[in-house]
């Protein structure tokens, strides 16, 4: 009875369109990967979109993929750009940065903006211990932030932490000095 | 498998209103009128602000806005939409988390992030009557 009466509002007012969901090819040429729809009260899985540019209505039957329709390139133009990701290296032992990471860091400086969402990550090789990693890396973090706050950048306010030798970039055993290692990543989004 | 994610979603459900405080994210681009609603506070949406779970995303006719997760998940939102951010939990050192977005109406597109990588149907949005998960995507959702 409700569902017919909705029927005829909708015609009458050519507002038949449902609700509906659709999967775009992945960005940068990445898989599409999948999107699944479930019945929020029971949880049950009524099917997935896995192939790109279909799309399937949510109005609670199961899914039926069909050929993407409408446009979506004024919507995805508000998209923000990917995260990017740069990282400085640093000479054994030091807060001091490798020379051949002089490039990056000015690539850093023009990538920063006043709305830029900035995490800074420094890390050790395995060399030294447990201890001091963890206050080498805060240290060399702590580093590159002051030298963009001294350039004048907005990321006094950015995340800042130091992860010791636990996340290598080049596996090694205990004490070894590893230049790919001591380093430090910096995200802006 | 049924009743452990019907469990999942009950207890996003009634997490969404306790949500801890701490940025989740951050208004990257504004078009046109949009608002960010904060509990009983309104505020227009400017570039670079904060955002919270359970903040919730008003546009006009006219609004669009361009967000970034602290996982480096992105959302585009088109014009007369109303989008809850109703839960978001991400750990940066394990990238464990899961989100659940809220469409009450409008277009919403979404790039996913490191919640969805990392654990299967952790990143989900809700419309009116269905929930949905990203299996590692971009993806829009509209709700007329």
């Amino acid at each position: 009875m409700t569902r017919r009466i909705g029927l005829a509002l909708c015609l009458a007012l050519g507002a038949c369109a449902t609700a509906k969901v659709g999967l775009l090819p992945g960005e940068g040429g990445a898989p599409a990967g999948a999107v699944a729809v479930f019945d929020p009260a029971s949880g049950a899985e009524r099917g997935q979109l896995n192939q790109p540019d279909t799309e399937t209505s949510l109005g609670g039957g199961p899914v039926r993929p069909r050929p993407l329709t409408g446009a979506y390139d004024a919507l995805l133009a508000a998209m923000p750009a990917p995260a990017q990701v740069f990282t400085l290296y640093f000479i054994e032992g030091t807060t001091q940065l490798s020379p051949e990471s002089v490039p990056t860091l000015d690539a850093l400086r023009h990538a920063i903006t006043s709305t830029s969402d900035v995490q800074i990550t420094g890390h050790t090789d395995t060399t030294g211990d447990a201890a001091t990693n963890d206050r080498l890396s805060l240290d060399r973090a702590t580093q590159v932030r002051e030298v963009l706050v001294a350039d004048g950048l907005p990321v006094s306010n950015a995340r800042v932490t130091g992860r010791g030798s636990r996340e290598l970039r080049v596996q090694t055993g205990p004490g070894v000095s590893e230049p790919a290692n001591r380093r430090v990543e910096v995200i802006v989004r | 498998m049924r009743s452990t994610l019907a469990a999942g979603l009950l207890i996003a459900a009634s997490l969404s209103t306790a949500a801890a405080a701490g940025e989740i994210g951050r208004i990257k681009s504004v078009a046109g009128a949009a608002q960010v609603v904060r509990g009983a506070a309104v505020t227009p949406a400017a570039p670079g602000q904060l955002l919270q779970a359970s903040d919730v995303l008003r546009t006009g006719p006219d609004g669009r806005l361009g967000i970034t997760f602290v996982d480096n998940s992105r959302f585009a939102v088109g014009p007369n939409s109303s989008i809850a951010l109703s839960t978001f939990e991400f750990d940066d050192t394990t990238h464990a988390g899961r989100s659940l977005t809220t469409v009450n109406r409008g277009s919403l597109a979404i790039v996913s992030g490191q919640i969805a990588h990392e654990n299967k149907d952790t990143m989900r949005v809700r419309t009116p009557t269905s929930v949905l998960a990203a299996r590692g995507t971009r993806f829009v959702v509209v709700v007329p």
